[in-house]
């Protein structure tokens, strides 16, 4: 690895920049540390809950269309936004899945090869499970997502060991 | 940056997920802040910043056609940037490295990783208030320091011109 050449860097410190007033600052290190302002924003994020599951939902069915094309780049942009929405909405078993498969799709897309069918047909049906199960306790999420990494580790030391061979 | 009180804070949400930035902005409301501003990518966030000038920035990593990546860099290094400084929290469900490199590298202030928690938001917004970082501009960065971390053993390679004298100490 080649080392880089000093670059001449200036530092410019808070106060030489405009930073927030300490009157405004104050006021925010007030609301933040208030026990209400924790309380008010935790009800926001279970209040979002239900309306943030229906539009994971939707967006498993987005996905399970893009997949039958195996279009690497469509299939992400959709199980990135499962994975984006998905613990918000009390889904975090579908997340973490989600974000398996788009560990797997980000480095198969990068080695510009195509994704496998059967990975791909997996986290799918592992993410509408976790998705439609009754509740957290039997969506079996965790174990789920520990063997789905398992096997994206083994399909992409595979594929460094196809390209290494080269 | 504006805001002599807290009542007249501006904080500006650039989401392109309508479910998201509802949220978010819900969140900035409990808060406490009164004035709220939503973009749904980049190019509108950056008309947004130059029109309602907010104190903090909120966005979202990957949104078309101008993403998370692209708006940091317009608002740190465009001549038009009406606040090159202003903090801004990357919202990202993103976990690869390469992305998350880059986006430090576009001048990001504090990444906030999906899904969001009250702890973890207020956590990076509290870290912005009472810790404001220093900028660096040299030839290929401007933005908030990237070195967060004092490493007295570290022996280099040195990247900064002014880093060479503390190879010798």
């Amino acid at each position: 690895m080649s080392e880089r050449k000093p670059a001449a860097a200036t530092m410019i410190q808070p106060g030489a920049y405009p930073v927030m007033s300490s009157a405004a600052a104050m006021g925010l290190m007030r609301a933040l540390r208030d026990p209400e302002t924790s309380l008010a924003a935790a009800r926001v994020i279970a209040d979002h809950a239900a309306e943030l599951r229906t539009a994971v939902l939707a967006h498993i069915d987005r996905v399970e269309e893009v997949a039958q094309i195996l279009d690497p780049a469509a299939i992400y942009e959709q199980a990135h936004e499962i994975r984006g929405l998905a613990g918000n909405a009390g889904l975090a078993a579908t997340g973490r899945i989600s974000n398996v498969l788009c560990r797997y799709l980000d480095a198969v897309m990068r080695a510009g090869k195509a994704p496998q069918r059967g990975v791909v047909a997996l986290h799918l049906e592992a993410i509408a499970r976790a998705a439609h199960a009754e509740d957290e306790a039997t969506r079996l999420g965790d174990a789920v997502a520990n063997e789905l990494s398992q096997l994206v580790d083994r399909k992409l030391a595979e594929i460094n060991e196809s390209d290494a061979q080269r | 940056m504006s805001g002599a009180t807290f009542e007249n804070l501006k904080a500006l949400v650039v989401e392109d997920n309508a479910h998201m930035r509802v949220l978010l902005r819900s969140l900035m409301t409990a808060l406490g802040l009164k004035q709220v501003y939503e973009a749904e990518d980049g190019a509108e966030g950056f008309q947004l910043l130059r029109d309602c000038r907010p104190d903090l920035v909120l966005t979202d990593l990957s949104m078309a056609p101008i993403d998370g990546i692209a708006f940091t860099q317009q608002v740190r290094l465009s001549p038009d940037s009406p606040n090159p400084y202003v903090p801004i929290i990357m919202v990202t469900g993103h976990t690869e490295r390469h992305r998350v490199e880059a986006a430090r590298d576009a001048g990001v202030t504090e990444f906030l990783a999906k899904p969001i928690t009250t702890q973890n938001l207020f956590l990076r917004i509290a870290e912005i208030v009472e810790r404001p970082r220093p900028y660096v501009r040299c030839k290929t960065y401007f933005g908030p320091d990237r070195r967060r971390h004092v490493d007295l053993d570290f022996s280099g390679p040195w990247r900064r011109k002014n880093d060479t004298g503390r190879s010798a100490a």
